[in-house]
């Protein structure tokens, strides 16, 4: 069973001056129930703009994105979608569990549920002890973690990912990846992962979409059947990664011609 | 910790006044003594309380005038360019041309009253609310705005918990500039054209050559500012920027 297709999907943004801005330029892929997706692409492609139409952040331009067999339109998902952003983007006037909170507060659970909720994954983002900090008491790493449990808490059947890694120093990034892969297996979340980095692409998820330079196409898809837990060190992903290496010097060179 | 340079500062100025108060007349500069029990004075007799209250009343109500007219302003400035343009030179002239200009104006136009009082500095200390609301508007953070959207916050809990928030120190700011210039212009109106207040009291001391009346009126003053801003706004910001980090893990 599709989870979501996008089928053509194209996005421009008119500029100040008038002129238009081709970010998406007819984009087509699906993505699988409880999949672990990465979109993979230069910097400034287009792949956060996706997400943000996926959110709901931003409207299509021309295309439909079908999520279980209905038609997704803009303000009404839907489905229950979950942001984790490049930035934790917390709100720093309200403690750590507030935050949590946050996105279930109009949801019409009661004030014990959302404490529940915020709880069971503040313990699975490992921040037990930290409910009543305020996020700027806390480390890069740590608020990461925060946003992630926020974007858990809403129980989302999509959970999007901009680069929720790359502000954190490596060895950070690694533990937070490895609980990632943890908390995705016991939620069986569908995830779309979108990253510049290949081996973080590879090691993360079952399939890798490799879009091309703005305006972004679908360039390739690439699976990585390597099973879970899987180790840093795997040749089979350091395999996979040096293929979608060569992939986009391929990629570029074909756009250079 | 942070009373302690305060408190100094305090007792410094103070003993500079008994110091001074030595060397000069009477006339020119009393010394503390005789200021507070003059203030004393005005405070047991009724009229003190009177002249105070007419000054606070107009001064809040100004207040309010100037934060409602500004937040207008500021808020359009802040959300569209356009508005940017069209009130932002008016917004500078209103901040230049000097308080006593406002103060005449509306006393002609309104009579000798509390309105034209009201309405003076209302005028007056709206710029500088403007100024403050509209970069607190430009500096409301969109990213935070968009992650509330992705989570389908509905717009009214948006604007009370994402965009709000953003925007209290700024109408702390705000408030604290305007009271300051209120204060100011709410004497100075009350001099030209009132027949009460701290700044009537002011000038019928400075007729009587009284120099410890009129330091008595300011000692008044400072007094009410001074309650104002320690039980009133500082408390205040303190509840709502308890946030702002002491200690990183």
């Amino acid at each position: 069973m599709k989870k979501i297709i996008v089928r053509n999907l194209t996005k421009h943004f008119v500029l100040a001056d008038g002129d238009r801005l081709a970010v998406i330029g007819g984009l087509t892929f699906d993505v699988e129930e409880g999949e672990f997706l990465s979109i993979l692409g230069p910097s400034g492609c287009g792949k956060s703009t996706l997400l943000n139409i996926l959110a709901g952040i931003d409207d299509v331009s021309s295309g439909e994105i079908l999520v279980n067999e209905r038609l997704f339109s803009r303000g009404d998902n839907g489905f229950r979608l979950g942001f984790v952003f490049q930035q934790p983007r917390l709100l720093n006037w309200r403690s750590v569990r507030e935050n949590v909170t946050f996105p279930l507060e109009h949801r019409g659970l009661s004030k014990e549920e959302q404490g529940r909720l915020a709880q069971q994954y503040l313990d699975l983002v490992k921040l037990q002890g930290f409910e009543d900090y305020f996020p700027q008491q806390l480390s890069g790493g740590m608020q990461q973690r925060a946003a992630i449990a926020r974007a858990l808490a809403i129980e989302p059947e999509v959970l999007l990912m901009d680069e929720p890694f790359s502000s954190l120093d490596e060895l950070t990034a690694r533990k937070m990846r490895a609980e990632l892969i943890r908390i995705w297996r016991e939620t069986g979340k569908t995830i779309i992962f979108v990253t510049h980095d290949i081996f973080e692409a590879v090691y993360l998820s079952n399939r890798l979409l490799v879009v091309t330079e703005r305006p972004a196409r679908a360039y390739e898809c690439v699976s990585v059947d390597v099973g879970y837990p899987r180790d840093y060190d795997d040749d089979r992903l350091f395999e996979i990664a040096k293929k979608v290496s060569r992939l986009f010097l391929k990629m570029e060179e074909s756009h250079a011609a | 910790m942070r009373i302690t340079p305060r408190l100094y500062s305090v007792l410094v100025l103070f003993a500079a006044w008994v110091i001074l108060s030595f060397v000069f007349s009477p006339q020119i500069l009393p010394g503390p003594i005789p200021v507070f029990e003059a203030v004393w004075e005005n405070l047991a007799s009724g009229d003190g309380l009177f002249h105070l209250y007419k000054t606070i009343f107009r001064v809040l109500l100004g207040l309010l005038l100037a934060m409602i007219i500004g937040s207008g302003f500021g808020i359009v400035m802040g959300i569209s360019s356009r508005g940017e343009k069209f009130f932002e030179s008016w917004v500078m002239v209103g901040l230049t041309i000097p308080a006593v200009v406002y103060a005449i104006i509306t006393l002609l136009w309104f009579g000798l009253n509390d309105s034209a009082a009201v309405i003076a500095i209302g005028v007056t200390a709206f710029p500088a609310v403007a100024i403050n609301m509209w970069q607190g508007v430009k500096d409301i953070d969109m990213q935070l705005i968009a992650m509330a959207k992705s989570f389908q916050v509905p717009r009214r809990d948006l604007i009370r918990k994402v965009v709000l928030p953003q925007t209290v120190p700024y109408i702390l700011a705000a408030t604290r500039y305007a009271l300051g210039i209120s204060w100011k212009i709410a004497t100075t109106v009350e001099l030209i054209g009132m027949s009460s207040g701290v700044g009537y009291m002011l000038n019928y001391w400075f007729g009587l050559f009284s120099m410890t009346q009129v330091l008595a009126w300011t000692v008044m003053f400072t007094l009410v500012l001074l309650g104002i801003e320690f039980l009133l706004i500082n408390p205040f910001e303190k509840r709502v920027t308890a946030w702002r980090a002491v200690v990183q893990v």
